[in-house]
Parts: C-alpha cells; sequence; structure tokens
C-alpha cells in the first residue's frame, strides 16, 4: 500500500533529515516508527502527509506517487488519510459532536451521513455520551479519543499517529493504543510514530527504527531496541 | 460545491464578520465612503453629458434680446443679421413661444412654470440663427454679440467646451480621490479579515489535514470581503440617493424658475440613480473580493 523508494530528504539548511529510506508497507499493517528526535520519524511523516517532499527518492500510497502530485490534487489526497497528533487539536468552541461533524463537512458529506456517522464513530472510540460536551470539558484521553473518531469518520485506509500518546498518562495511552490495534483491526492500516518504550515492546507489531536519518532496524513483531 | 456546504460557508463569512465587528464598520465605512466619492462624481459627470448632448444637438446662435425693445428695434436687429455672410436663416422667438417650448420640454412637470405667463415671463425675446458653415458659428455669434440691443449671445460650442472641460476637471480629480480611497478600503478590509484568517488558524491548519480544497478554506473569507463590498456599497447607494435627492429639492426652491429651465436637461432622475447604485455595486465588489484575495495570499498559506 505504501512504498518508500530511496527517499533522502536534505532540508535548505542542509540538515540530512533523511537518507535513501527504503520501506514497503502492506494494507493492513501496524507499523511503529521509533527512533530518538531528529532520528527522521517527523520528516517521514511530514512526507506522508504531504506536507514536505523528498529531496529526491519517491513515495507512493495506493499506488499513488505522491511527491508529484499537484497542489490541488492534494486535499484529495488526504481525504484518503486520518491523521491524530500528539496535541488532538480539537477546536475548542465546538462540541464534540460538531468537532467530528466537522470534518464531514470539509469533504462535503451529506447531513444524512453526517447524522449517521457521528454517532456510530463515538461510540466506537467509547463517548457515545460525550457529543454535546466541549473538549475542554474532557480529560486529554476523552480528547484524544475524539481526534480519533474525527481521523475515521472519513473511513480513510491509512491513519497516521505522530505521538498520539505523547501527551497522555500511561493508563491512558494503553485505552487509545486499544483503539488503535481495533481500528486496524478493522482493516485500517496504521502508522504510529513514537517513543513510548513499553507501547511498543508490548504491542508486538512492526517497528521501524530509524536513527540520524536512517533506518536501522525494521523488524516484525519486533521490540524498541536493546541499545537504547 | 454543494448548496449545503455553500450556506455552512455563508454562515462561516457572516461569523468572520461579526467577530471583528469593530473593524467590519470602519471596512464598510471605507468602502461606502469611496462609493458615495465615486456615485455623486458619476452623476455630475452623467447630468452634464446629458446638458453637453442637448446642446451639441442644437447647432445654433441664440441671440437674446435686451427687455424693453420696440417693434421697430427688433425687426433692425433682424434684418442686419439675415444681411450677414454665412448666415442661413434667421427665426424670431417670442417672449411667450419660448415659454411654451420649455413647458414643453418640461412635460408631466409644466405646472412647475405657472404663474411665469404674461409680465412674469422671465423668458426674453431672441433671434435664432442657423449659419451654413458650423466653422463659423463663432465669428458669427462674436459679430451679432455687439450689436445694439442684443443682451447677450449662446452657442453650443462654447458652452458645450465649457462643460467638457469641468467634466474633465471631475473625472481627473475624482478618479485620484477614488483611487486613493479605494487602496485604503482594500488595505482595511484585507486586515479585517486578515484578523479573521488569524482567529480561525487552528480550523484552517485542521482542515487541511483532513482535506479540505484550497477553494473551501478560502470562500468564506471570499464572502466575508463580498459581504463589506456589497454593505459599503448598499450604503453608498442610498446616501447618493438622498444627496441627489437632496440637491434637486433645494434647488427648485432655491433658485425656482431658473432651475426648472436647467433641470429639463439633467438625466432621469430615477433611471439614473439605479444605473449609478449598479455601478457602485459592481465596484464595491470588486473592493471586497479583492481585500480579501490580498489578505488571503498574504496570510493564508494554504
Amino acid at each position: 500500500m505504501i512504498s518508500i523508494n530511496n527517499v533522502s530528504k536534505i532540508y535548505p539548511n542542509g540538515t540530512v533529515a533523511l537518507n535513501g529510506i527504503n520501506i514497503e508497507i502492506h494494507k493492513g499493517e501496524f507499523v511503529f516508527f521509533v527512533g530518538s528526535s531528529g532520528a527522521g520519524k517527523s520528516t517521514l511523516v511530514k512526507m506522508l502527509l504531504k506536507e514536505e517532499n523528498p529531496t529526491s527518492g519517491s513515495i507512493s500510497v495506493d499506488g499513488v506517487v505522491i511527491n508529484s502530485l499537484k497542489r490541488r490534487q492534494i486535499p484529495y489526497y488526504r481525504r484518503k488519510l486520518g491523521v491524530v497528533f500528539q496535541d488532538f487539536r480539537l477546536l475548542p468552541d465546538k462540541t464534540v459532536a460538531e468537532n467530528i461533524a466537522f470534518a464531514m463537512h470539509v469533504v462535503e458529506a451529506s447531513r444524512r451521513e453526517i447524522a449517521r456517522q457521528v454517532p456510530r464513530v463515538l461510540s466506537v472510540v467509547g463517548l457515545g455520551d460525550k457529543a454535546n460536551v466541549f473538549p475542554g470539558q474532557l480529560s486529554g484521553g476523552e480528547q484524544q479519543r475524539v481526534s480519533l473518531a474525527r481521523a475515521i469518520v472519513n473511513n480513510p485506509s491509512l491513519l497516521i499517529a505522530d505521538e498520539p500518546t505523547g501527551n497522555l498518562d500511561p493508563d491512558t495511552a494503553w485505552e487509545i493504543m486499544k483503539l488503535l490495534k481495533e481500528i486496524n483491526q478493522r482493516g485500517t492500516t496504521i502508522i504510529m510514530a513514537t517513543h513510548a518504550r513499553d507501547i511498543v515492546n508490548y504491542m508486538r507489531q512492526r517497528v521501524v527504527t530509524l536513527e540520524r536519518g536512517r533506518i536501522v532496524r525494521d523488524q516484525e513483531r519486533g521490540g524498541y531496541g536493546i541499545e537504547d | 460545491m454543494k448548496i449545503r456546504t455553500l450556506g455552512l460557508q455563508f454562515r462561516q463569512g457572516i461569523s468572520g464578520l461579526w467577530r471583528n465587528r469593530i473593524m467590519s464598520l470602519v471596512a464598510v465605512g471605507s468602502v461606502t465612503a469611496v462609493l458615495l466619492v465615486l456615485g455623486l462624481s458619476l452623476l455630475t459627470i452623467i447630468n452634464i453629458n446629458s446638458i453637453t448632448a442637448y446642446i451639441e444637438s442644437s447647432v445654433e446662435i441664440k441671440a437674446f434680446l435686451e427687455e424693453d425693445l420696440d417693434t421697430a428695434q427688433v425687426e433692425t436687429i433682424g434684418a442686419k443679421i439675415e444681411q450677414m455672410e454665412g448666415v442661413r436663416e434667421v427665426e424670431f422667438e417670442t417672449k411667450e413661444t419660448a415659454l411654451e417650448k420649455y413647458k414643453e420640454q418640461l412635460g408631466d412637470n409644466s405646472s412647475l412654470l405657472e404663474g411665469l405667463e404674461g409680465e412674469n415671463n422671465p423668458f426674453p425675446s431672441s433671434y435664432i440663427v442657423r449659419v451654413d458653415d458650423p466653422n463659423t458659428i463663432g465669428a458669427i455669434a462674436d459679430e451679432i454679440a455687439v450689436f445694439e440691443g442684443v443682451e447677450e449671445v449662446q452657442y453650443g460650442k462654447d458652452v458645450v467646451e465649457r462643460l467638457l472641460n469641468s467634466t474633465h476637471l471631475i473625472r481627473v480629480v475624482g478618479t485620484v480621490l477614488i483611487c486613493i480611497l479605494a487602496f485604503i478600503s482594500i488595505f482595511i478590509i484585507s486586515n479585517t479579515i486578515k484578523l479573521t484568517v488569524v482567529a480561525r488558524r487552528r480550523e484552517i491548519s485542521i482542515m487541511k489535514y483532513i482535506g479540505a480544497t484550497d477553494g473551501f478554506i478560502r470562500l468564506p473569507f471570499i464572502i466575508e470581503g463580498l459581504l463589506l463590498g456589497i454593505i459599503g456599497a448598499a450604503l453608498a447607494s442610498g446616501l447618493v440617493a438622498v444627496v441627489y435627492n437632496y440637491f434637486f429639492v433645494t434647488m427648485n426652491s432655491s433658485f425656482e424658475g431658473v432651475f426648472v429651465m436647467l433641470s429639463g436637461y439633467f438625466a432621469p432622475f430615477a433611471e439614473t440613480l439605479y444605473r449609478t447604485s449598479f455601478i457602485l455595486l459592481a465596484v464595491g465588489i470588486v473592493i471586497g473580493v479583492t481585500g480579501s484575495a490580498i489578505s488571503l495570499r498574504k496570510f493564508l498559506n494554504v
């Protein structure tokens, strides 16, 4: 589903963020990108979100080479993705339901579809009773669940989670991981960038370890790594 | 884009206006100011053009005679004019004919001239002189002007030139003023919209990740600019109508007969206002949309 071929990224200031990266990710996989900060995880995530372009090499998603996407094609590409961030990125002046409906307005879903989908995803993330609450009234874990609901409401084939547990305490983090696993089991491919060692070690999923812009290890059912 | 989406975007635009209501007011005020100047200049130019066109259509010399001439004196003047070289035709117009002619021009408003018959008739009697060659009209008019018993000579060209000169001045001054004001209001509008952009920065960044198209993200801001322009245009049209109407009413009451004489040559009131409002609306929309486009280009890096 995702094929990253010999991708390098050199920023204008000369920093080499990625250096000859090759990754092949199949449909339905759950992949961790791990590594210390500055290892290149976030650059890789930004490239998949089409926020950055590789300096060389190519990235294709669902058979589409995304390097060469035209500006006006980018939104349609992003509709195939769901994104979750460390800082949730919810709109504080909209209720939980409105935050999710907002994502559907953007892709011009019908009123009927919105009315059907919003309660459905809210119950998937276990917040069926919080539809009319504002994000400020929710705990961090609940907020992240709202952002997960928003990420999957348009049925993306790929979910990209950038440090989704970074702001959460361990127990809450596990709840989010359980949800991600569930979503993955329903067929959504998941890429998660993280440096939460315990989670990675426990989940036993594919782990791609980056160090100074290179892949140092790519293991099925791997752990965070021994040396750090 | 679906109609329902358009509705949502429209509400978003209105909420943007409301969020920065003070700046929105300032922006509307500036648009109104530009369009007010534009509207008044347009009306002035339209009316002067209308008068000019009327005068141009009558390429003839009008030699107004002094009051209290006896019949013999009047006839002498007529004979003298007829003998001049280049004169094709001379026609005598009595005070009464002049009044009648003017009544005809006024049509439905002819009642305004009631009470001006007989003793009170303000129109002078005159000789209407037609010449063979329009180019000689100036020289002939100058000659007639010094005849004894001739009060004043009018001929189209001279008036036309003066009027055209004044429209030229209005055009130049108006254009400069309008450009400066338009520039200012575009600046104010782009700043008003910048505030909304900043306030919605978070929302916009989320929209981008979700896959909102550039057009979808920009539309509410364009609508906001559009509304500022339209509201400004509506206010300006109203003000122009009030000023124009006030001008007519005041002129009528303070100059009475004299103004009535002129008003026949003015452009039709309602139709002119209607057309002017339409132009103001169009210019208002252009200003509003330009303002938001500039703002988006500068501050909304989608």
